[in-house]
This record gives structure tokens, sequence and C-alpha cells, in this order.
């Protein structure tokens, strides 16, 4: 079943991985940043994989395992109310 | 090449119809200056780029005016707001 709240933690950390992925693109030196990145890349990797398993898969073309019957097809679609 | 993400990036959330700022939101969606131009625009400038650095930066904000602002988010905002048209 949808989680709404796991749903808001996955925006959050892909967020925030968008943003320090950009923020390196142009100060590919910077350390903490880097840390920073790979701190959220773990969390947010943690967070998409328990949304798989409790509501569904996130991506398509075999990047996400799937139940039967195919679970890609279930709702809600992102403009679906939640 | 990219994938679809079943997820918006940004909850949204509206709460009634408002056809005004729907228009404001057509202007920035398609045309010469809005985010799908310049997501083409970053795409295909980068293979003119000398340096990885570039090559990797115009490739992260194409993808990213392109995937996950320019199209998802920005077209269930409209549908949103309009109710009518979908997009």
């Amino acid at each position: 079943m949808y989680d709404k709240k796991l749903m808001r933690e996955i925006q959050q950390l892909g967020f925030a991985a968008l943003d320090l992925n950009l923020y390196l693109d142009t100060h590919p030196d910077c350390k903490k940043a880097i840390s920073d990145y790979n701190v959220i890349q773990r969390q947010y990797e943690n967070k998409r994989r328990m949304y798989e398993l409790n509501v569904g898969p996130l991506v398509n073309f075999g990047m996400s395992p799937s139940k039967y019957p195919w679970e890609w097809l279930d709702g809600p679609w992102p403009w679906e109310n939640e | 090449m990219w994938l679809y993400e079943k997820r918006l990036q940004f909850p949204v959330n509206i709460k009634k119809k408002d056809l005004r700022m729907a228009g404001l939101l057509v202007t920035q969606y398609g045309g010469p200056d809005g985010e799908l131009g310049a997501a083409i625009r970053y795409l295909n400038q980068r293979y003119a780029m000398p340096t990885n650095k570039t090559k990797g930066l115009l490739t992260d904000i194409g993808t990213e005016e392109w995937v996950p602002w320019g199209y998802p988010l920005f077209s269930i905002i409209l549908l949103a707001l309009t109710k009518l048209v979908y997009i």
C-alpha cells in the first residue's frame, strides 16, 4: 500500500542527492560535499529498497523486481491524488 | 539513456482551479524560453564540450530540467490547476 511518509523521505533524500550532485559537478574536489553525498546516497538507497519491498517498483525497464501479477501497472500513479 | 521514476520530485498539493496561473505556467513549459527547450539545448551542447567537467555538468542539468522538473512536475501542476486538459 502507498506509504506517504516513506515517499516524502525519498523525495527529500532524492532532492538532497541531486543538489549535491550538481554542486560536485562544478566543485569536484570538495571532500565535505563528497562525504555528504555518500551519506545521503546510502540513506536514499535504503529508503528506496524499503519502498519497493512494501509498495512497488519505482523504476521501469529492469531496475526493480516484480511480484505476480506485474506490479508496474499498479496505482496510484504520480499524477493521481494521494 | 533515461529511465522513468514513478514518483514526483516534490509533493504537489493544489486545492483549487486557477486558469490564470496555469496560463503563466504554460509560457514556461514549451516555447523558446521554456523548460523543454532549455533541456534539449543543454543536452545537445554537451557534445561540443572540451572537458569532462562540462560534459558531466550539461548532462546533469539537461536531465534535471527535462526529466524531474521540466516534464512530470510541470505537467502535473498544470493538470491540477486546470482539471481540464491532459498534457
